[in-house]
């Protein structure tokens, strides 16, 4: 039997947007503790401790940080869970 | 992990519960405007949007009620899980962002720090006040830190 055919259908613009990766960043704040924070990226990245305290005091002295970086899905939630924490979150599209 | 416990004087538990019933629904509003919903997509903003609503109301419940329920002098604000530690300290740092953005957005960083502000007699009354629950939330923040991770200060 002769298989059916049809030519998939491809987009290079879609498939540009959904391979596209994005990053998860903090900016510095100056009402949320430096403990608070690195509590804070433990309970939401799942890293070790010392990972987040490096980051925390990598947004303490330039003011911002990518703190994840991948696809939108998660970054979306990351950046969500992150804004909950009530910091300074955002989402960029990585260079 | 053991039951945590947050201890202050019956005074500071009045004041504080007053202003958290004054600033507890403005915080809701104030955790949805500043976070940066991104608006690229209809069905995701509202959803963030919502996500952060109704995330902020239950912050302003939880602190309603551990205050309510912290009787006694000193009275004493008991968490019984980490889950709701966690979700004491996100209500805290709730409460402190309104006080900065509503009450004393006029005042830099590091007048606040050095609590300079509290000894400034020329500033309103309203707003010493505010500042003063300012600094005795972050206190309280910091507590809860160093109880529940004590790992993560230096």
């Amino acid at each position: 039997m002769a298989r059916p055919k049809i030519k998939p259908e491809v987009s290079t613009e879609n498939s540009a947007k959904a391979e596209r990766r994005w990053n998860v960043i903090v900016r510095n704040d100056p009402v949320n503790f430096m403990g608070y924070v690195v509590v804070a990226f433990v309970n939401v990245l799942r890293i070790p401790h010392d990972a987040a305290k490096q980051l925390m005091r990598l947004i303490h002295e330039e003011g911002r940080a990518t703190v994840w970086t991948g696809g939108r899905e998660r970054a979306e939630m990351l950046a969500l869970e992150l804004q909950q924490w009530h910091l300074d979150a955002r989402l960029e599209p990585d260079a | 992990m053991p039951e945590i416990r947050l201890t202050m004087t019956r005074e500071a538990r009045t004041v504080l519960s007053d202003l958290l019933r004054l600033i507890a629904p403005a915080a809701s509003r104030v955790a949805v405007r500043r976070a940066r919903v991104p608006d690229e997509d209809a069905d995701v903003a509202s959803y963030w949007t919502s996500a952060l609503e109704e995330h902020a109301s239950e912050e302003a419940r939880l602190l309603a009620s551990a205050f309510a329920g912290a009787q006694g002098d000193p009275a004493v604000i008991m968490l019984r899980s980490e889950a709701q530690a966690l979700a004491f300290l996100r209500a805290v740092s709730s409460v402190r962002l309104a006080l900065r953005e509503l009450v004393f957005s006029d005042i830099p960083d590091s007048r606040l720090e050095a609590s300079e502000e509290l000894d400034d007699e020329s500033l309103p009354s309203e707003k010493r006040h505010a500042i003063a629950c300012y600094a005795c939330f972050g206190l309280l923040q910091q507590s809860l830190v160093a109880q529940l991770s004590p790992e993560s200060l230096d």
